[in-house]
């Protein structure tokens, strides 16, 4: 939030001046060569550093399915292949059946997209409350609900583990969705969203007597439909990578998310030798979707992240 | 069709907040299993850690038991190993969602006693005259133990159920094991070695083995804990008190035994399942590669787990050899843990259920077909001593042998040592002990040192830590 | 049906909705509809984050207060005991230490190397958005999973505490170590070095951390005004002056956020922890040795006895931490903040 106020503080702080401008530019013809040179080196500079980075940054993932590929005499070689002699495939296949992912990956996308519906319903009813609906204490109200994003989630924990338990909600689907449906952020980021759109065309409906809901419907939320998409696909992956919450309250192995029973099934103490391939393989199958849902929707995750920094 | 807009939105959100507060039940795919209940008669479930083959035997004799109580109807489930069924019951006790009978281990019971949520056993083993039940107003008879029941238990393992501090019973014993130490005789005969009885033996074994096979690692012991509180027990020196000050494995002998194996693990003579990171057979059962063991010291109840995979001709590579693990003096005074699943009933305020469940866990432990086929499915040795008796018992342990029938040797081996046997107080808090002395094996193995006293005042600084862990841990 | 009875029916709906209506009035419905439109959000809220709250502060505040015990109806006394048990106890300050050095380690390097790649990235216009794209790959990642990669980049297969030389294979990171004439590190195996741990931890944290923080900076740097820079050009400043002059202080607010929300993420590590070392929080023979505070919190909850008061104690204390260092983040952003 801090950082969209200081954006446009610095945008009116920097008012450009037209004559540094020219001026500028009629330096900039200036350029000698030895200072092109310089340009060029540090220009060479730059990318090498960028290069390596991104090679330090792609290369867990490189190693990851070069690693899935291999057989376990091949992995474990001294001397490690920078690609597979036999390309093996069956270690997915191993991955799949072994970890019961079929099962985990079905729970993780139910949970994921129940809470995601839910979710958005209800951000979007709070957030039009916030923004159109005009009643006693609502100021109040929101500065509460801004309050508590203050406080860090492992302090409810503790009461909702022994709350969920008295609703007798262990080892079940709802434990997993209905905790978090409400996220105070998400109404907040819908909300100056909603702002955005000008009072004036809910007035003009309110007078055509259409009702709140419709125009919340027909007007607003397509209005607002980027945010709605960046909200969705942060909650998904919010589901696809939570693992404290569930690891609590699931015992049961058919009501695993990925991330518990990936931990769990891959680096069982009962035999000596993990099969690292194995495992990798199953790294990657967990890793794949979000991949997916990244090539397709980068846009909104980026700006969703940019605004929201909160992961998970 | 003015307001029909707010009247729908009232609607959907009075459904969502409701949703919240049932608990979702509109959610399909929740867990709501039904769980084999039956209606109209008194429903018991039971946790267990039984492995398929082992519910196979249960699920074999349930269908009895239940003839002869017809309104009782059992459930049983298995919950994951020994802590997970601790953890379970402990989070489903807060909830009142307990089961009724549960496989315990002596730690268990004392935790689940903080909450008073055993019931106690006397009340129903000298149980007289006839119960009604209230669901449906029929009445049984021969409710507790006959005197020739109790005798049949093998005494030191009933007495288990009294260890709790009050003299009070709370457990019946299902089926015990120890721990047994696997040699590979092939190669213990290809160089001309016998089995260890004493540890200083087993140091001269380890030393020749090693010297022999340098990549090898000569001795596996599965359980740091169990080599530890073994250790006390056979040199006698203090571990836990039930009463007074809990902790007092912190003194001189204690930390000398320590050191000295730390100088076995120097030496690459010995490893363990956490050291190792699995169970310590895997490199028992290794031919193959240069990394393994030829001794593996593990429960007897697992004695299949010690057994190399078949050759392609269906032999084994090698025999195993089991014996009972060394002491400090074999020739008198031998020391062997006792362990294996004892039975609890939790407390409901359902008496029905509390009585059906008491006549479950005495069919479980005094008939002897079950316990004859339970033991023979699992290694496991019978608590009541008529099952020796038993054809099919006796078949099978005559039957023994270090390859196919390597349960029932492990068994015979266990049956011979039960004067051995030895358990440890039990207290809300000996679990804390447990772990504690387990991991100080660990981390007295791992570490590096400049001198000999340097190495000393190490192993003290981790003991000293270590009480302090069990203090802290039992609320000072 | 006649057409009759389907006008009755008509007109009867009529006259319900008509009283629907008058009801609606009566009520002065239109001044706490936003009440129901928040319904949902505020019952939700209610049972899960403002009753957690008080019942956290309770739980806190009554003496060793265990939900085993409890259940026998023993009674707790009121006082600071849970505190003073979680501040003296070893394994707690143990936790707390390491949460510390992992924040005070990852913080400033990722921080300080998110901002030199996206001062890179700014200055260049051919592959930006092709970089752009990679560097953000990380966060788009389970933290267990791709823990579990760099696990095993680190792991040494086979390792013998003997000579590590003499392992079944060394990892790919101790490969490219030995490729640079370096001796082989057992960074994760059993009795590996406390700061080994660390280290790995860290690579991974900073790793994980990068993106959302180039992200926003990288942000932040295109709404600086290049007439700065320009200027700077004219006076053919230095590249690094031009770092700390004028990019650093434009950027503050934007370093500012980051810092502070990488404290906050910091003193809540957990999960990736769990992803290398697994929920042991530590290497084999020194489990929960690189536990943090959320683990603490975590144990003390799941653990049999179910110690819910010490676990709000140390929530509450996580709580403190992490205001504090916001609060004095957001002092010292103010005072260093130009705008």
């Amino acid at each position: 939030m801090s950082e969209v106020n200081s954006n446009s503080n610095i945008n009116e702080a920097v008012t450009p001046s037209k004559t540094i401008t020219t001026m500028v530019e009629r330096d900039m013809k200036k350029v000698s060569n030895a200072q092109l040179v310089k340009k060029i080196l540090s220009n060479v500079a730059i990318y090498l550093f960028l290069i390596a980075i991104a090679i330090i940054v792609l290369f867990p993932f490189y190693w990851m399915i070069i690693s899935s590929l291999k057989s376990l005499e091949e992995y474990k070689l001294s001397t490690p292949t920078l690609f597979p002699e036999k390309i093996m495939f069956v270690n997915y296949v191993k991955a799949f059946s072994q970890g019961n992912l079929g099962t985990l990956f079905i729970n993780t996308v139910y949970v994921g997209v129940v809470s995601t519906i839910f979710s958005l319903v209800i951000t979007v009813l709070s957030a039009f409350a916030f923004a159109r609906l005009e009643f006693k204490g609502k100021d109040t109200l929101f500065a509460l609900l801004l309050a508590t994003m203050m406080i860090p989630g492992e302090l409810f924990t503790i009461t909702n583990y022994s709350t969920v338990h008295k609703f007798g909600w262990m080892n079940t689907y709802t434990v997993l969705i209905v905790p978090f449906l409400v996220s105070v952020f998400y109404i907040y980021l819908l909300k100056q969203n909603f702002l955005q759109i000008p009072n004036e065309l809910y007035l003009a409906a309110k007078v055509d007597g259409t009702k709140d809901l419709k125009y919340l419907w027909k007007v607003m939320i397509p209005l607002a439909f980027p945010t709605l998409i960046s909200i969705t696909i942060l909650k998904m992956m919010g589901s696809w990578n939570s693992y404290m919450w569930p690891n609590l309250v699931t015992k049961s192995e058919n009501m695993q998310l990925v991330t518990n029973g990936l931990r769990n099934a891959f680096t069982e103490a009962t035999s000596g030798e993990t099969d690292f391939p194995v495992q990798m393989a199953a790294v990657a199958i967990v890793s794949a979707p979000l991949f997916v849902v990244f090539l397709f929707f980068r846009k909104y995750i980026m700006k969703g992240v940019s605004r929201s920094g909160i992961k998970g | 069709m003015k307001k029909i807009l707010l009247a729908l939105l009232v609607l959907v959100t009075m459904l969502v907040n409701m949703l919240a507060m049932t608990g979702c039940g509109l959610l399909p795919g929740n867990k709501d299993d039904g769980n084999g209940e039956e209606e109209g008669k008194v429903n018991i479930t039971f946790y267990h850690t039984m492995g398929a083959n082992l519910r196979d035997v249960l699920d074999e004799y349930i269908p009895e038991f239940e003839a002869m109580y017809p309104n009782i109807n059992v459930i049983h489930e298995q919950v994951g190993g020994y802590d997970d069924v601790r953890d379970t019951i402990s989070t489903e006790l807060t909830v009142g969602e307990q089961p009724n009978i549960a496989y315990c281990y002596p730690d268990h019971v004392a935790l689940y006693n903080v909450a008073q949520a055993v019931v106690v056993l006397d009340d129903y083993i000298d149980f007289e005259g006839d119960y009604t039940w209230n669901l449906d107003g029929t009445t049984i008879s021969n409710i507790g133990l006959t005197q020739a029941q109790k005798d049949d238990f093998i005494q030191g393992y009933y007495e288990e159920g009294r260890q709790f501090g009050d003299g009070k019973m709370y457990t019946l014993p299902l089926s015990k094991s120890t721990e047994v130490l696997y040699y590979n005789k092939k190669v213990f005969a290809e160089n001309n070695l016998t089995p260890p009885t004493t540890w200083d033996e087993m140091e001269e074994v380890c030393r020749i083995l090693k010297e022999k096979y340098p990549d090898s690692i000569p001795l596996g012991y599965d359980s740091e804990a169990n080599w530890f509180i073994t250790m006390c027990e056979q040199l006698d020196t203090p571990y836990t008190s039930a009463t007074g000050e809990h902790f007092l494995f912190n003194n001189a002998e204690n930390r000398a035994f320590v050191k000295r194996f730390k100088g076995w693990f120097d030496k690459d003579y010995v490893t363990t399942q956490e050291i190792f990171g699995g169970y310590t057979s895997e490199i028992f059962k290794e031919t193959s590669k240069p990394q393994r063991s030829f001794m593996s010291i593990g429960s007897s109840a697992g004695a299949t787990h010690q057994r190399p995979a078949k050759l392609e001709d269906g032999s084994y590579p090698f025999e195993v050899g089991i014996t009972s693990i060394p002491q400090i003096d074999a020739a008198n005074n031998g020391k062997v843990i006792s362990q294996g699943p004892s039975l609890c009933i939790l407390e409901n305020t359902n008496r029905d259920e509390v009585m059906a469940s008491w006549l479950f866990m005495k069919f479980l432990t005094t008939n002897v077909a079950f316990q004859a086929d339970f033991g023979i499915a699992s290694g496991y040795v019978p608590v009541i001593k008529s099952v020796a008796q038993d054809a099919t018992y006796a078949d099978s342990l005559a039957k023994a042998n270090g390859t196919t029938n390597i349960a029932a040797l492990s068994a015979k081996v266990c049956l011979e040592q039960e004067a051995f046997y030895y358990t440890s107080p039990a207290f809300n808090g000996s679990s804390a002990a447990r772990d504690q002395v387990g991991s100080l094996i660990q981390k007295c193995f791992g570490l590096s040192y400049t001198s000999e006293a340097d190495l000393d005042a190490q192993i003290e600084a981790a003991f000293k830590a270590a009480v302090d862990e069990c203090k802290y841990q039992t609320g000072k | 049906m006649t057409n009759e009875s389907v006008k009755n029916i008509r007109i009867k709906w009529d006259g319900f909705v008509k009283k629907i209506d008058a009801f609606c009035h009566k009520i002065k419905f239109d001044s706490w509809k936003g009440w129901i439109y928040l319904s949902p959000a505020i019952v939700l809220l209610m049972i899960f984050t403002v009753w957690p709250i008080f019942n956290t502060v309770r739980y806190a505040f009554l003496e060793g207060y265990e939900g085993m015990a409890a259940l026998s109806g023993k009674t707790f006394e009121v006082g600071f005991g849970n505190f003073e048990y979680v501040l003296g106890y070893q394994n707690f300050q143990r936790c707390l230490f390491n949460t510390i050095i992992l924040c005070v380690l990852t913080v400033p390097i990722s921080t300080f190397l998110a901002l030199l790649i996206a001062v890179c990235l700014n200055s260049i216009k051919f592959l930006n958005r092709f970089l752009q794209t990679i560097y953000f790959l990380p966060y788009v990642t389970n933290s267990i999973a791709i823990g579990m990669v760099f696990a095993a980049m680190f792991n040494i297969v086979g390792y013998n505490h003997q000579n590590i030389e003499n392992s079944v294979s060394l990892g790919i990171v101790n490969n490219v170590i030995q490729f640079f004439g370096g001796e082989p590190i057992n960074w994760i195996n059993m009795y590996s070095g406390y700061w080994e741990n660390i280290w790995v931890m860290v690579i991974y944290i900073v790793w994980n951390a990068l993106p959302f923080k180039i992200l926003i900076l990288l942000g932040g740097l295109q709404s600086v005004n290049k007439q700065y820079y320009d200027a700077a050009k004219i006076d053919s400043t230095p590249k690094w002056r031009v770092f700390t002059k004028i990019t650093v202080p434009l950027l503050s607010p934007m370093i500012a956020y980051v810092v502070i929300t990488g404290f906050i993420g910091g003193f809540k590590e957990y999960s990736s922890i769990v992803g290398i070392f697994d929920a042991d929080m530590g290497p084999p023979g020194d489990r929960g040795r690189l536990n943090t505070m959320v683990g603490y919190i975590y144990d003390a909850i799941n653990g049999a006895s179910k110690q819910y008061g010490r676990a709000s104690a140390a929530a509450i204390i996580l709580f403190i931490i992490i205001f504090a260092v916001t609060m004095v983040n957001l002092y010292v952003s103010k005072k260093k903040t130009h705008y």
